[in-house]
């Protein structure tokens, strides 16, 4: 044997045709669920607007407004038609990328969701960049140690760090590297993505001490589990050159869990993401709702809301199919 | 892990190290919480005095923009922000704890998968999304923080009961009661609810440290208590607002707030290895 092949090499060769229906199976179970959540989620965004104890367009209006024009506004917005017929039409539009208009500003709900989308999702996409990058060599570190008092140190400092308030940690961030050190600016901001990196990078360091505990106690237990396999001994027995090593044999073995817990964490970072957005005053759409939800525009915080749940159903989804096929041996039960 | 004695003494019981470091944690901050403010000879919620005096003999933590006592404030601040916590844990325990049981017991499809649906649609939703939208439509304050919590919140642990309650609905004992011909509602709650409970309730404490975060987030986003009443999350959004001249009225309700988060987290260690501990035995 010129080459050794990694574990899942081996498994493929006589398990094809089977892991084949396992995974198309199991794309479309999955696909299906998150259909349904989806709609779901539609449905809760939806019924949210009822919840307000005011007449929201008399809200919208302000309190001058004459019985003729929150009667015409009625009329405009749908709100005198059966709730099933405007559910309909709410639905409609949502694929018509109509989410309806901002009481105060005219502005459209779609058109705050695609200017501001991008920079909360680049803010997210950074904390997950340098969480995995911190947590990938942490839990290498951890898991290959044999002295138990560094793995019981490992716990609970994860255990502590996980219980402080991410928000205050940016207020910390903020004081420590805008105010004192001067390496990051306290507001502003530049559009376009090298450019904005300096912007960015603190509520990103901020969001990963949420993230970081996270992913690498689940990765260094996965790690655990891993190094018990036979074909990790194996491996050291015959040699395997250091990088393919770590990949092949502990690492791709062992992060499908991981991947599904950061799609699941998804949701976390967005909440975090939010905070962060007004603190270091970014102009995502976290900082769009929170200054929503001050002046009561209904439709903008409905859509914002729906958009994230969406987000996180879609991420589920993607994480559940990554985490299949990543770790072949799941489909093979 | 092993306590090493000079003589020879009873081994600790798993898990002690985190429950008793948590409570004493937890205890003295009630303390403070019960005792400071009345003990005081500053007024928690009224200005007056120098503002913004760094920490000093008379004031231990320095004062704020309106010349209140930080020390004092943060102490004032204890019953509101645990009571919040406790009361959002709580109700939405008992609720879901419930919801998410006769889900698990009952053989009514169509019930099952459209409330199911509606347990996954909600949490689908980020947490603190959700509770910032619901607050935008009740409004703010204490009260609406604590049933947008609840509204949104039942719904995790709907889904943590369900599954645990399809499990123990089919153990020998719950079978037993059922052939001694007990009724379904004794049954219920003497039999199925405790043992799904359990569960549950090892989940509301992690989850009172995101809650008890989430009510000094929402807070420091103007969603909860309305000034003067000191409160840390609103604390720290006005020590921000001054933060190039003074570092304390920020950081110490924000120490507070650790503080309560790490004794929590320490409670929970604990009571996971001895709930370990008793179900390995």
């Amino acid at each position: 044997m010129a080459e050794v092949s990694g574990p899942s090499a081996i498994v493929e060769v006589d398990t094809t045709d089977r892991n084949r229906a396992a995974l198309r199976r199991m794309f479309y179970g999955r696909f299906l669920r998150s259909l349904s959540v989806g709609f779901w989620v539609m449905v809760i965004a939806f019924l949210m607007i009822r919840l307000s104890p005011g007449d929201p367009v008399r809200i919208a209006l302000g309190s001058e407004a004459t019985e003729a024009s929150v009667a015409e506004m009625r009329h405009k917005l749908g709100l005198d038609q059966s709730v099933f017929s405007q559910f309909f039409h709410y639905f409609v539009n949502i694929f018509k990328g109509d989410l309806g208009y901002s009481y105060f500003s005219n502005r459209t709900v779609t058109s705050v969701v695609t200017t501001h989308l991008p920079v909360t999702l680049q803010i997210i996409a950074l904390s997950i960049f340098l969480g995995i990058l911190l947590a990938i060599p942490i839990a290498l570190f951890i898991a290959q140690s044999k002295n138990q008092l560094t793995t019981y140190l490992f716990r609970a400092f994860t255990s502590v760090s996980l219980a402080l308030p991410g928000f205050f940690l940016a207020v910390v961030g903020l004081y420590a590297f805008g105010i004192k050190l001067h390496w990051a600016p306290a507001a502003g901001y530049e559009p376009g993505f090298p450019g904005n990196l300096k912007y960015i990078w603190l509520p990103a360091l901020v969001n990963c001490g949420s993230l970081v505990p996270v992913l690498s106690r689940v990765l260094h237990s996965s790690l655990m589990d891993t190094l018990d396999e036979e074909f990790v001994e194996t491996g050291v027995i015959r040699g395997v050159k250091k990088i393919r090593f770590y990949w092949s044999y502990l690492l791709r073995p062992s992060l499908a869990p991981t991947v599904v817990l950061l799609s699941y964490m998804i949701g976390v970072m967005i909440g975090g993401t939010v905070i962060m957005e007004t603190i270091f005053s970014l102009p995502g759409i976290g900082r769009e709702l929170i200054t929503a939800v001050d002046s009561r525009d209904y439709p903008v915080v409905q859509g914002i809301v729906m958009v994230f749940g969406l987000i996180v159903v879609f991420f589920s989804f993607i994480g559940d199919l990554l985490g299949y096929l990543l770790d072949r041996r799941v489909t093979l039960s | 892990m092993t306590i090493v004695n000079a003589k020879p003494r009873k081994r600790m019981r798993e898990g002690s190290f985190g429950l008793y470091t948590g409570f004493s944690m937890i205890f003295a901050l009630i303390l403070g919480g019960a005792i400071i403010p009345w003990l005081s000879k500053y007024d928690p919620n009224s200005p007056g005095g120098t503002p913004i005096a760094a920490p000093s003999g008379a004031h231990w933590f320095g004062t704020d923009l309106l010349g209140r006592d930080v020390f004092t404030r943060v102490f004032d601040a204890v019953f509101i922000d645990l009571g919040t916590a406790i009361i959002g844990v709580s109700i939405p325990l008992v609720v879901g704890t419930i919801v998410g049981t006769l889900l698990g017991i009952s053989r009514n499809k169509r019930v099952n998968s459209v409330v199911g649906s509606i347990i996954d649609g909600i949490n689908a939703f980020p947490f603190l999304i959700f509770v910032i939208a619901m607050i935008a439509f009740i409004g703010p304050g204490i009260p609406s923080i604590i049933l947008a919590l609840s509204l949104v919140n039942w719904a995790r642990y709907a889904r943590v009961a369900r599954t645990r309650a399809v499990v123990v609905n089919q153990q020998g004992y719950v079978e037993a009661a059922r052939i001694l011909g007990f009724s379904k509602v004794r049954i219920l709650f003497k039999h199925i609810i405790p043992n799904v409970s359990s569960e549950t309730r090892a989940y509301a404490l992690s989850d009172f440290i995101i809650v008890i975060i989430a009510v000094a987030a929402l807070s420091f986003l103007g969603m909860g208590t309305p000034p003067p009443q000191a409160e840390w999350g609103a604390m720290i959004h006005d020590g921000t607002q001054i933060l190039a001249l003074a570092w304390w009225p920020t950081i110490f309700p924000g120490l507070a707030l650790c503080w309560a988060g790490v004794a929590i987290a320490f409670v929970a260690e604990g009571m996971q290895r001895r709930l370990r501990e008793t179900n390995t035995k």
